[in-house]
């Protein structure tokens, strides 16, 4: 098999050429953005925002930074003005059910004007209510109706005793009641002088007194009659009169509503209590009066609370609203979505009504869309499934937690629920997505469509454009310096760099603005009114830098040999083998020596990695197929009479990942067919049972922590890296990197076969089968042949002597 | 002057005191009265005797106001329940007193109630009662002892209401240029407060009486600085006079005792009317 030419440097490096741009710097251009390789994305949440039906809202899902949220908005600001304004919603005093303030919904921008007709209303009452109830009519009428009563009684009881001044007997106010007694020129006869009457006399008097006395108690058991109808006739005038005084006030408020039957009826039920409670507007506040400031205040406040019945709590006005809202909760708490009933504190004890409820994001996006974070939503206690009831019931009923789970004991309210028109658009990575479709049975119910963006975008012009435009808007709104265009090709290559595919972009869109931001700060550093390139280029090794402490340590420790990493000679079974390091979001990569030593056994190969639980179930799984490869390739007609071992040497921690599994071969191969391996390559890549070298990731890392090495113990022109060949169109590789190779100081090989891979590292060609499936003399294939063939027969042997020797005995 | 105008004649005030809500009117009108004059006060209790011999009547029951049941007068308790009030009326003569820093006494006397009053203090210039004390029919108009006091008193006596202020407000004066009106006019101006107008209506049905009197009084209100209107009404009728006045909406009543008019118009026009009533007598 031939071996492959060295990659050529603009193989390792993908350039956008800052010519294809028309602009000079991002101010030429118009500013806007357009979401670019998106496209699945924005479909769905075309079709997701498009049908109105029960359940069609959307979870926009991908990883964070990919301008989901930017996405979402964008569309909506599109969509949501065209949309009709949605109505306003407010609260009112329910005067049959107080628990249950009633929602009242208006034309937009009416929930204000209702308010302050409210308002003004209370505030007019409090002179119109006074006027009426001291004008001279009512003063008389009222004052007729007591005397009517008083003269009522005091007749009755001045007959009475008229009749009895005629018998000489007195009526006398006793401190408890009245009292008949007998009287002699205007003085009651006192005892001694009454016993002095003659009996017969006596008998008369007190006769007479008993006769009085019953008609005295006959009128005073029809005084509490008389009160309680002269008590009804001024209740029935100041029904008159404070019904006279607010009719012109109410019928000039019910004008304004007339096409509204809830707000008629509203305004009904105020009047008739407004009548029924007139004289609350004829008290005035007299604190001089009051000798204890706690019996003051409390009056106050009492009939403070009295007039809140009359005010209208306004929990939506869309007056200013231009279309449909479009809400984005940042804290999707649940008190926070359906809104909450607060308390305030009075003397001591916690109180509310329906003017402290508050409305929740689910009113404000009430007829238009809410945006909200899945994760932090799932985060809030109880949120979710606050959103579902409210989505699945298509109403807002505001519940108080505390009052749910017993934490407060004070009355509440259960205001009536406001009826939801809404589409909920849910941020969120990938995972939740998948664990709420397959864990909770409403999500898919709710959550019909799905908008999967995409990690990464092709790369063309377009996407190069688009790139410009995010940094040229990104510019203007944040008053950042404009870009020329060799400073947007150079965020372009490094979008690609992250993608870790030449032919790709990120659309991880966060970090680029994070570049953005700081290479705006290095040029005002530098006095410069444009980024450039180097400014681009300083703040990616400024980058590289602040992250690179513990792969400077590393490359330390084994440039002291701490870490024994060979880079210059030749060794038999034994390989550097490469391996990528994530630290938050920095990777690197680094050399990791890997041995084999084989040995006469029963034909398996030992992972040291999984026989001490510090390698992967993939790892695992690579060094399986190694057997499976040695197998069918050298023993198809023999036992495999080989025990290898392979092992990641200095590796203190768990390997993962099949990458080395191509290096574990090459080790392999050299320790059984004892051909010494060239230290001065790396290897990477996986392998089939065929010997096919697969594609791995982080090519770039990869290659760039062997570089590293090499580069500070000195290049020698010999150093380089086997990757596999399906990975050439990844590399993006660092400047330095390309210099090297293009100076023939390092080279990359793109390997398919480990046949090709096996003769570069040993120098020795690796020989193709000829006719008859034997190896031609002198290659690695027929070493390695040869070698187990010598250790099969070997093994045979033994068995046959172990045999002999069983019969024998 | 006048020798009844002179400033300063008020120097005693004596008031009712029997726990009604007329006495209660009566206490702070006099106690504003006196503080005012810096006048001392005296409260007059009275224990009814008629009540006394009354409860010692062995057939006697009385029937109860809330309940129109009848029971048993018990004269122990009965001078108790006396006691009782003749106290609270002390303790609220007091507070008032104290409040506003005034000279005062208490007196408690047992007798006949009208009889009493008259009697109990006579060093006092204004004896302060309500219009109806403990009346058994609430009747509307004067009470037993305010026309014993109206009718047979020699002394300056000052009906009160509640409800309304005695002095603090507008002051009415009947003026028919007699000497009893202008004794009446003299006390008017003497207890009139800072903020008061006064009302003069002049009776005389003589087309110029209003002149007339502008010029007899006209120099003594103006030097008291009060501001004074003048109305004419020539009625002879107490029940035509008390609508005018009420129509007028003044506060007090001041009435001279020797009025040019019949007896029965002054009668009427105290029964009828809804003010306090100040009657103005030479001593």
């Amino acid at each position: 098999m031939q071996v492959p030419e060295k990659l050529a440097p603009c193989q390792l490096f993908s350039q956008c050429d800052p010519q294809e741009f028309e602009f000079q710097t991002t101010a030429d251009l118009d500013g806007t953005i357009e979401i670019a390789g998106q496209q699945r994305a924005l479909d769905a949440i075309r079709l997701g925002m498009g049908i109105r039906h029960d359940g069609f809202n959307l979870f926009a899902l991908g990883p964070a930074g990919t301008g989901k949220q930017s996405a979402v908005l964008q569309f909506l600001s599109s969509l949501a003005p065209e949309a009709p304004r949605p109505d306003d919603w407010c609260y009112v005093y329910d005067f049959e059910k107080p628990r249950n303030p009633k929602a009242l919904r208006l034309p937009p921008g009416r929930a204000c004007a209702l308010s302050s007709d409210m308002d003004h209303l209370v505030e007019t009452l409090f002179s119109v209510m006074p006027t009426a109830f001291s004008s001279e009519e009512y003063q008389s009428r009222e004052k007729e109706i007591q005397e009517s009563f008083q003269e009522q009684q005091g007749k009755a009881i001045e007959v009475l005793e008229r009749e009895a001044q005629e018998h000489q007997i007195a009526l006398i106010r006793t401190p408890g009641g009245f009292a008949f007694a007998p009287t002699h020129k205007g003085k009651v006869i006192e005892s001694d002088n009454y016993m002095r009457l003659k009996p017969e006399e006596r008998a008369s008097i007190e006769k007479e007194i008993e006769i009085l006395r019953d008609r005295l108690q006959s009128i005073m058991a029809q005084i509490p009659k008389w009160h309680r109808e002269s008590v009804e006739k001024i209740k029935e005038l100041n029904r008159e009169v404070s019904g006279f005084a607010l009719k012109p006030l109410m019928g000039e408020i019910r004008s304004k509503y007339l096409v509204l039957v809830d707000v008629v009826r509203y305004l009904d039920a105020i009047e008739n209590d407004i009548i029924e409670n007139f004289d609350q507007f004829l008290e005035k506040a007299q604190p001089d009066q009051e000798l204890f400031m706690m019996q003051t205040s409390q009056k106050q406040m009492s009939r403070g609370r009295f007039f809140v019945r009359y005010r209208v709590n306004v929990m939506i006005d869309n007056s200013s609203m231009n279309g449909a809202p479009v809400i984005l909760e940042d804290k999707p708490a649940c008190q926070n979505l359906i809104g909450d009933i607060e308390h305030s504190a009075q003397m001591g004890t916690l109180v509310t009504d329906f003017t402290l409820i508050k409305p929740g994001a689910l009113h404000r996006a009430n007829g238009g869309y809410l945006v909200l974070d899945a994760r932090r939503l799932l985060m809030e206690p109880f949120a979710w499934e606050a959103l579902k009831k409210a989505i699945r019931t298509r109403q807002v009923r505001i519940e108080s937690l505390a009052q749910l789970y017993s934490l407060v004991s004070t009355i509440s309210l259960e205001p009536e629920p406001i009826p939801l028109d809404i589409k909920v658009i849910l941020l969120g990575e990938r995972m939740l997505y998948y664990l709420l479709s397959t864990y909770d049975p409403d999500f898919n119910e709710l959550f019909k469509v799905a908008a999967d963006f995409e990690d990464e975008m092709d790369r063309n012009h377009e996407t190069h454009l688009a790139y410009a435009r995010l940094i040229g808007s990104m510019a203007v709104r944040e008053k950042l310096r404009h870009f020329d265009r060799d400073a947007v090709a150079r965020v372009i290559e490094q979008g690609s760099r992250l993608a870790g595919d030449a032919t790709k972009l990120t659309t991880n869109l966060q970090g680029i603005c994070d570049l953005v931001h700081e290479a705006d700060y290095l040029a005002s550093g530098a006095g410069r009114d444009t980024v450039t390139a180097d400014d681009v280029q300083a703040v990616l090794d400024s980058q590289l830098h602040r992250a690179s402490r513990i792969q400077e340590r590393l490359q330390e420790a084994m440039m002291r040999g701490t870490i024994l990493i060979d880079t210059d000679s030749e060794k038999i079974g034994q390989i550097n083998g490469l391996a990528v390091y994530s630290l938050g979001d920095r990777n690197f990569g680094r050399p990791s020596r890997i041995t084999a030593r084989a040995r006469l056994g029963k034909g398996e190969v030992i992972d040291i990695e999984r026989e001490v639980e510090m390698g992967g179930p993939i790892h695992s799984k690579g060094v399986m197929i190694l057997s499976g490869f040695l197998g069918a390739r050298y023993a198809a007609d023999q036992p495999l009479s080989l025990s290898a071992t392979l092992v990641f040497e200095q590796s203190y921690s768990g390997v993962d990942g099949d990458s080395a599994s191509s290096a574990e071969l090459y080790a392999l191969l050299s320790a059984i067919a004892a051909i010494p391996v060239r230290q001065c390559f790396a290897v990477t890549g996986s392998v089939n049972q065929y010997g096919e070298v697969q594609a791995i990731g982080g090519v770039n890392e990869k290659i760039e922590g062997f570089f590293d090495l090499c580069s500070e113990r000195g290049l020698n022109g010999h150093h380089g890296v086997l990757i596999p060949a399906s990975n050439v169109t990844h590399l993006m590789l660092r400047s330095d990197i390309v210099k090297a190779v293009e100076s023939g100081l390092f080279s990359i090989y793109p390997v398919s076969h480990v046949d090709q891979g096996i003769e570069i590292l040993t120098g020795v060609p690796a020989g193709e089968p000829v006719a008859g499936g034997a190896w031609p003399p002198g290659t690695v294939n027929a070493m390695v042949f040869e070698r187990l063939k010598a250790m099969a027969e070997k093994q045979k042997s033994f068995a046959s002597d172990h045999e002999k020797d069983q019969t024998k005995s | 002057m006048h020798s009844s105008m002179k400033t300063g004649m008020i120097r005693s005030i004596a008031v009712a005191l029997d726990c009604s809500p007329h006495s209660r009117a009566s206490l702070v009108a006099a106690a504003e009265l006196a503080s005012r004059l810096r006048a001392e006060l005296i409260g007059i209790f009275v224990e009814d005797i008629n009540l006394l011999h009354m409860a010692r009547l062995p057939f006697i029951e009385e029937v109860r106001r809330y309940s129109a049941k009848t029971g048993k007068l018990d004269p122990d308790q009965l001078e108790r329940l006396l006691r009782l009030q003749a106290r609270q009326a002390g303790e609220m003569l007091q507070q008032t007193a104290e409040a506003l820093t005034i000279r005062h006494t208490f007196r408690v006397l047992r007798g006949m109630v009208p009889e009493e009053l008259m009697s109990a203090a006579p060093e006092a210039d204004i004896l302060v009662l309500g219009r109806s004390g403990r009346s058994p029919s609430c009747r509307k108009g004067l009470g037993s002892t305010a026309r014993t006091a109206l009718n047979e008193g020699k002394k300056t006596v000052l009906l009160m209401r509640p409800g309304v202020t005695a002095a603090e407000g507008p002051l009415l004066v009947l003026y028919d240029g007699s000497e009893g009106s202008m004794r009446a006019l003299g006390v008017a101006l003497e207890i009139a407060g800072p903020e008061s107008v006064l009302h003069l209506i002049v009776t005389d049905p003589a087309p110029d009486a209003e002149e007339l009197c502008r010029q007899a009084v006209g120099p003594i209100v103006e030097s008291s600085g009060i501001p004074t209107e003048y109305h004419h009404l020539p009625l002879t009728d107490g029940h035509q006079l008390a609508r005018y006045i009420r129509m007028i909406d003044s506060g007090l009543l001041v009435l001279g005792d020797r009025l040019d008019m019949p007896a029965e118009t002054l009668r009427d026009l105290v029964d009828d009317i809804d003010y306090p009533v100040l009657i103005v007598r030479q001593e």
